[in-house]
């Protein structure tokens, strides 16, 4: 019984799961970072997922291409970010509030719309184009890791690549340090010239784009060509959390987006020995206990600090 | 002090947002091949065309107000109940099991009985962000977020497990409350029971604590300047987490109150996400106890008159959530733009001064 439970957590279905769960997480978390970097509290990742999910199939089913799908969403990502980016950046509005009238409202008019167009059993009786599953050559034939790397769909591949590009922007170019710095020190972003404004746009417009390929994964890509009325099911929150996790470091989020997608895999695969309603929860509990363990390891690390600067000036 | 007085620039604020909201519902009615009048028309019917339809959005006016008021006194002490839904919902499905367990009792001891249990349920799940909150300093935005999600799961597996009720055609229930339990219906056939006399009860002591007391003032400075309140010798912390357990309190009340007055029974439908809509009306409310009032009347005949939208004249219900978001979004942008108005004016008003002075270099931002 125990040796049946440890295989079937430890198979490589339990991996290739993790990475398929992770996508769209670590996808929301790369937008989320951009804007946790220029200082606005992005919580209305959720809302941009739902209807960058909603636009792509929309966008998969009228134009017949995937990829055509993929590019409204992202240019729909503009929008939404741009829209974002007006009330919390121009008009100096609540983000707390923005945010999450941004998530009713996308829960809202993707219902509303999703009916219109296809009716109320949503677009289970339509054919909208999906992304095929990559097979990669060579590695699929590794024993182990071949089942966990090989056959996943081609976001899972784009988005390692969009991790180490995210992470060259965000630390290695002029841009990246100013949109860092216009949200830790907007006064001396200013100082040197730059409209630390004009950089909380990019930022948000940014987080818009990649929160729209990350919708566009969850209706092509994880589900082959469906959009379900809130499907984004909190992820744009769990992206957030990794964010905060991850300092807002992109390789980091994307290995707490993994974190998020084993428990969550975990879940699934320990259906057939505890109930799915209680494995359901340990991806929501698991993010919680990662905030907690940031926050209380930031506080710790600072308080360690202040005590060395605190002996280097007694003696 | 503008809460107190009647604040008509807010007042004409909420009422142009609400008329470009209904405008801009009737352009997306109209392009999607609906007549915007005969859906209006629809929806008006849908809310007030018999005293059933009045009784249902009276009994949702009820929970929109109480879910706001749960909200507006966390954000008065500066934290976030966002976790109100799950809250809302363990509450009820407690309620509705300890209903079950005390079958045999009188309905004087048994009622009582479970909405303390709501209650004791509702405030214990809003302590646990609270508690995070206050000693860690943990966000409890997505704390309570994650944790709505997770009573979802918690009532879905009581609801299919072990509390699940004895007929095998409900899927996802506990078992029947006996009809002795029942709260009395003020409108017959409808979801308005004797619940919302204790709602308004409830609605009033939030409000005149909030405004009238000093306890009141003392929760309104925490959230407002909690370091000068800590100095002035108030426990902050103790004043926020109360306050959250209180929150918590409120929403658990709130499912009780669900069941016990409207379905008799937990299942899902006890709330569909009915505390966010909460959340929306404290938001367009400012927080303020008496525009929560107000506004969830407002929002309570939308949602009841689109469901009889839905009905009536084919229209997806959800253009009430799309309406109600166009309102924030709306009155959003004007408090912006009017405090960029305000801003220019100031930066004008320094510019002038810096050159009467004729110094350089004293920008302000």
């Amino acid at each position: 019984m125990h040796n049946n439970i440890w295989s079937t957590i430890f198979d490589p279905g339990t991996f290739s799961q993790m990475l398929r769960s992770a996508t769209p997480v670590a996808l929301a978390a790369l937008g989320g970072l951009m804007t946790e970097h220029a200082g606005i509290m992005n919580i209305g990742m959720d809302g941009m997922i739902l209807m960058g999910a909603f636009v792509a199939a929309v966008g998969s089913y009228f134009c017949a291409s995937a990829a055509m799908g993929i590019l409204a969403a992202m240019l729909f990502g503009i929008l939404i970010g741009l829209f974002f980016a007006l009330f919390t950046v121009k008009l100096k509005s609540d983000e707390f509030i923005i945010g999450c009238a941004l998530n009713t409202f996308a829960l809202g008019v993707t219902a509303f719309l999703s009916r219109e167009i296809f009716g109320l059993s949503g677009t289970s009786g339509y054919a909208v184009p999906s992304l095929p599953n990559v097979t990669i050559p060579l590695i699929d034939r590794i024993p182990f890791v071949g089942k966990v790397l090989s056959g996943h769909s081609i976001f899972v591949y784009v988005t390692w690549l969009l991790v180490f590009l995210m992470w060259l922007f965000v630390y290695r170019t002029p841009m990246g340090l100013w949109i860092r710095a216009s949200g830790e020190s907007p006064e001396t972003l200013r100082t040197v010239g730059k409209n630390p404004e004009r950089m909380k746009w990019i930022a948000s417009i940014l987080c818009g784009v990649f929160c729209g390929l990350a919708g566009a994964h969850l209706s092509l890509g994880y589900l082959n060509g469906s959009f379900v009325e809130g499907m984004s099911a909190s992820r744009g929150y769990i992206a957030f959390a990794c964010v905060i996790f991850a300092a807002a470091n992109p390789p980091r989020a994307y290995i707490a987006a993994l974190m998020f997608g084993f428990f969550d895999a975990l879940g699934l695969r320990l259906q057939s020995y505890v109930s799915s309603d209680l494995t359901g929860t340990i991806p929501y509990l698991i993010t919680i206990i990662m905030m907690v363990y940031v926050v209380v390891s930031r506080q710790k690390r600072r308080e360690r600090l202040a005590k060395q600067q605190l002996q280097r000036l007694e003696p | 002090m503008k809460k107190q007085r009647f604040d008509y620039g807010y007042i004409l604020t909420l009422l142009i947002s609400l008329v470009v909201a209904l405008l801009i519902g009737a352009g997306i009615l109209a392009l999607t091949g609906h007549n915007p009048l005969v859906a209006y028309r629809a929806l008006l019917g849908g809310a007030f065309s018999n005293a059933r339809h009045i009784g249902d959005m009276l009994e949702y006016a009820m929970v929109l107000c109480l879910c706001g008021l749960a909200c507006d006194i966390g954000s008065r002490v500066g934290i976030f109940n966002v976790g109100g839904e799950g809250q809302l919902l363990l509450g009820a499905i407690f309620a509705a099991q300890i209903g079950v367990w005390l079958k045999a009792l009188s309905p004087w001891l048994a009622i009582p009985a479970a909405a303390l249990g709501a209650m004791i349920v509702g405030g214990f799940y809003a302590w646990i962000p609270g508690v995070l909150k206050v000693k860690l300093k943990v966000n409890e935005v997505i704390t309570t977020i994650m944790l709505n999600t997770v009573a979802v799961f918690l009532c879905q597996f009581l609801a299919k497990g072990p509390w699940k009720n004895t007929n095998k055609n409900i899927v996802a229930g506990t078992g029947n409350l006996p009809g002795s339990f029942w709260l009395k219906k003020l409108v017959p056939g409808s979801n308005l029971s004797t619940a919302i006399i204790a709602a308004a009860v409830i609605t009033f002591l939030v409000w005149y604590i909030l405004q009238k007391t000093s306890k009141g003032y003392e929760m309104r400075l925490t959230g407002d300047n909690p370091r000068f309140a800590k100095y002035a010798g108030m426990k902050t912390e103790r004043i926020v987490l109360i306050t959250m357990v209180i929150s918590g309190m409120m929403c658990g009340l709130v499912g009780m109150f669900r069941v016990y007055g409207a379905e008799h029974i937990y299942k899902s439908t006890v709330s569909n996400e009915y505390y966010f809509e909460g959340l929306m009306v404290a938001m367009i409310a400012q927080y303020a106890p008496l525009p929560t009032i107000v506004i969830s009347l407002i929002f309570a005949i939308l949602k009841i008159g689109a469901m009889g939208m839905e009905t009536a004249a084919g229209v997806p219900k959800q253009l009430y959530l799309i309406i109600q978001t166009i309102v924030i979004f709306c009155m959003a942008a004007e408090t912006g733009i009017r405090a960029a108005i305000a801003r220019n004016r100031e930066r004008r008003a320094a510019k002038q001064d810096v050159k009467a002075r004729k110094e350089g270099g004293n920008e302000h931002a």
